[in-house]
């Protein structure tokens, strides 16, 4: 049996390890709960489910317009500005939801930033019930949308961009006014990337745990948080979890079935760029205005709060020891992407020289920690440790072995690991298939061994795909706010955690800080990988 | 690489125990006053102050899952700490402890730090005196408030210790009565937290709100900006209850955990917290009220007025035991 060789134990406990949450959940779906389920069904479930229908059906709708519109316009046509919006419309990546909802309350509340602004404009008089009051479900759908439309924006772009002028041509040559080819032609056949893009902004829409807290509104996220929080019942947040993960997963096969057909639909030969169509006049001045307003929304309005409030309140630029804050998440981003790199190469290394169609079935398990939402994700890891090392200190001398994974920098990473080793995994993948196993074999016949194939072949060709993958990983990993609130050790804070701590102790004005250097942390790490992020094929 | 990662975080682990002479404490209060604070104790005795803050909930369940890691926990409402008890140990009765916190506010697994009152805003402008003459936590559901109350929403903990006070005092079917008639009184369904209820009645949302004594003191200080301080001066406090009972007041607190590895050292924290020292510097930061006699609140809180009447009748420990009920008598009404 070669097939049960060393690289199948290796990836099988790899799947295992990522699968385990999952699988807890899914296991507890069969188990008996308390009556509280009842108590659920009677009062609070129906809201969960609507608010989440609620938000993500409108996120959906804003994030589609925003996102398609935006990429139309920058890939078809020229007016002012359009190549610096290119890159810049991503920079709202840098900004997570909970600080983009930071800035919805600090600025449209009563005598907040909106009434300042109107004060020193035209003088004192009480604005504030003129000021619409963006809160609650409204607060979040806007604070999500603006946050996760470059998902559609990317990927619709990327889709747009390799589509074929040949097409459009054809379009123009029957006749097609510039309306009908974009609805006839342009948009169909990106119908997958955007699909695409959507079904991301789906997921992530619907995992979200610190916008709509910060907003206190109720999804079936927060549901599954506060079930397991306030019954005290995990059993029944476990049986929540399940039900959002039947929509993840769904979400899911939706995501990764358009992406096969956006491969399909790429031309290979007969490949012509788009020639970009020169606006003027009132044309441009719209495509101008659009994108400008979309990055102004969406970076600049939360950036400028976030300095106005840094500046405003000094106070807390002396209170936060924002040097410590940075060295900590530099060593987190650090050690857990060597970690995510290293054991990716490794598996993808043994899934390739085994060539194991069993290895390829079960590396694709390491889905699920993505699709988990990261709060979710965060409370099966402290139940299933928690009840593992009663085990291991019943049957074994080893003791209290809690601590090695709850509250300790070796468990927070293994946590990431299990959220982010879809994405590290399969983004080295992609690369990895593209080397031909031929240049394997003529390595091997000039005397290579397979670890010098490995590091001065494989790794050379890899190498811009890890810098982007390690930028990815990265930039996920200092907006991670659930994952590390949870589980993070005695006196160690991240951006994340000090600006959502503030936040919730009424200090908005103190979150400002450690927001605005999360901010400049991604935003160098989106500037850095712009180039590759926007030429990614899909 | 994992192998590594392993060893040396049971190595941090091994030389963490070895090396201790610490106190770890979960916090749900997280003011980088606290801290400073911690820093003070630390410098008096030589014990490391380890801290790890979040939101109450998610504290509990960890250092129920964790096991053996946590000496306190400390939070800013009694019906916490009274319904994590089951959790907690006894110990907190050394006679520091006794002589300075009065008996309603501590149990012996946990003590109340600094106090809180949970009173009424009302806007000069819109609400005259005879309209608030006697006027009773019972009475806001008083039809002539209709459309004119602000407050937050029942999943706060701090309106929880409030209803599950009326509970115990009134009982439960007549404070579901009372629920109906708050919610019927709203001038917008619940929203923000204490301090936007206060904003709500100055930018003239509503004409009465009901939040903790210190959040007034915090706008007027000046920390919230200029802006705040001015909205600040345009509402009055007023504390009701007081022809009966008192003002329902609240606390922050320190729980001792069950199985706390520093046992010694926490109850040495406890005690240096109700140290005069520390009282000067909680009441001087939070704004709250002290725990001992003998310590002057804040003079903006001394401004609001000390002369009134607390409640110091219905213990605080009935908060976590009515919890669920009072609860459970929101929700039932429709309370957001």
């Amino acid at each position: 049996m070669a097939k049960y060789n060393f690289w199948f134990f290796s990836s099988f406990l790899i799947a295992l390890i990522v699968a385990l949450p999952v699988i807890t959940v899914f296991f507890s779906f069969f188990s008996e709960t308390s009556n509280y389920l009842t108590i659920l069904k009677n009062t609070f479930l129906f809201d969960y489910i609507n608010n989440s229908l609620i938000i993500l059906i409108f996120v959906l709708s804003i994030t589609f317009l925003l996102g398609v519109i935006s990429a139309y316009f920058i890939s078809f046509y020229e007016f002012p500005l359009c190549n610096f919006f290119s890159w810049a419309l991503i920079l709202a990546f840098a900004v997570p939801g909970y600080i983009f909802a930071f800035s919805i309350i600090a600025f449209f509340e009563n005598y907040g930033t909106a009434y300042s602004i109107l004060t020193n404009m035209f003088g004192e008089y009480n604005y504030n019930p003129h000021i619409p009051k963006l809160d609650g479900i409204l607060g979040s759908i806007i604070a999500i949308s603006f946050s996760l439309f470059p998902y559609v924006y990317v990927l619709t772009r990327s889709s747009f961009f390799y589509q074929s002028n040949n097409y459009i041509e054809v379009g123009q040559n029957l006749g097609l006014s510039e309306r009908e080819t974009l609805f006839k032609i342009i948009l169909p056949s990106a119908r997958p990337a955007i699909i695409a893009g959507l079904a991301l902004v789906a997921m992530e829409c619907l995992s979200d745990f610190g916008t709509v807290s910060i907003f206190s509104v109720s999804t079936l996220t927060t549901g599954i948080y506060n079930s397991w929080l306030s019954f005290d019942d995990l059993n029944l947040a476990n049986q929540i979890s399940f039900i959002l993960l039947l929509f993840v997963f769904l979400l899911l096969s939706i995501e990764i079935y358009s992406r096969k057909e956006a491969k399909y639909h790429q031309p290979s030969r007969g490949f012509k760029p788009i020639n970009k169509i020169k606006l003027s006049g009132k044309k441009s001045l719209l495509a101008f205005s659009f994108c400008f307003l979309l990055f102004f929304i969406s970076f600049i309005f939360p950036v400028s709060q976030m300095i106005y409030w840094t500046l405003k309140f000094p106070k807390y630029i002396q209170d936060i020891n924002i040097l410590k804050i940075n060295l900590n998440t530099m060593y987190l981003v650090g050690l857990a992407s060597i970690v995510l790199v290293f054991i990716s190469l490794f598996i993808n290394y043994g899934s390739r020289i085994s060539k194991s169609k069993i290895l390829n079935y079960l590396t694709n398990f390491s889905i699920s920690g993505y699709a988990i939402p990261g709060v979710i994700l965060a409370v099966a890891f402290i139940t299933l440790f928690s009840n593992f090392s009663e085990l291991m200190s019943e049957n074994t001398s080893l003791g209290n072995i809690k601590k090695l994974f709850i509250g300790s920098i070796f468990g927070l990473v293994l946590a990431y690991f299990i959220r982010f080793f879809s994405l590290s995994f399969n983004g080295i993948k992609s690369s990895y298939e593209k080397i031909n196993n031929s240049i394997d074999e003529s390595a091997y016949l000039l005397g290579y061994s397979k670890i010098k194939t490995f590091s001065s072949i494989h790794v050379p060709y890899l190498k811009n795909n890890i810098i982007l993958i390690i930028v990815l990983i990265s930039l996920e990993i200092i907006k991670e706010l659930p994952i590390t609130m949870i589980l993070r050790p005695f006196n160690f804070e991240t951006f994340a955690t000090q600006a959502y701590i503030y936040a919730s102790q009424d200090l908005l004005e103190a979150a400002a800080l450690p927001s605005l250097f999360l901010i400049s942390w991604a935003t160098i790490l989106i500037i850095f990988s712009s180039k590759y992020i926007l030429s990614q094929k899909n | 690489m994992r192998k590594i990662i392993l060893a040396v975080s049971a190595l941090f682990f091994v030389f963490g125990n070895l090396l201790a002479n610490e106190v770890n404490i979960f916090s749900a209060r997280h003011y980088d006053s606290d801290v400073q604070l911690y820093e003070k104790f630390t410098a008096k005795t030589g014990i490391k102050v380890n801290v790890v803050s979040g939101k109450s909930g998610a504290l509990e369940k960890r250092i129920i899952a964790e096991g053996g890691t946590a000496d306190l926990y400390i939070t800013a409402d009694a019906g916490r700490l009274g319904a994590f008890a089951a959790n907690l140990q006894g110990g907190l009765t050394s006679n520091e402890i006794k002589s300075a916190v009065p008996s309603n506010f501590r149990t012996s697994k946990w003590v109340g730090i600094a106090k809180r009152a949970r009173i009424v805003y009302f806007a000069p402008e819109r609400v005259t005196g005879a309209e608030l003459r006697g006027l009773t936590y019972e009475s806001l559901a008083d039809p002539k408030w209709k459309g004119r109350l602000v407050i937050r929403a029942s999943n706060n903990i701090y309106n929880q210790s409030l209803v599950a006070s009326l509970i115990k005092n009134n009982g439960k079917g007549k404070v579901a009565e009372w629920s109906k008639g708050m919610v019927s009184n709203m001038a917008r369904s619940p929203k923000g937290n204490d301090r936007a209820q206060i904003l709500a009645v100055a930018a003239g949302e509503a004409d009465i709100a009901v939040a903790n004594t210190y959040y007034l003191a915090l706008m007027l200080s000046g920390k919230k900006g200029a802006e705040q301080q001015a909205a600040a001066k345009k509402v009055k406090p007023f504390f009701p209850n007081q022809g009966d009972r008192g003002t329902h007041m609240n606390i922050s607190g320190a729980g001792l955990v069950k199985g706390a590895p520093n046992k010694d050292n926490a109850i040495k924290l406890v005690e240096f917290l109700l140290s005069k020292e520390a009282q000067k510097h909680i009441v001087n930061n939070t704004y709250e009220y002290p725990m001992i006699a003998g310590v002057s609140p804040h003079p903006l809180v001394v401004n609001m007025g000390l002369d009134f009447k607390q409640d110091l009748t219905t213990k605080v420990v009935n908060y976590g035991n009515r919890q669920a009920d009072a609860l459970e008598v929101m929700t039932a009404a429709g309370w957001k």
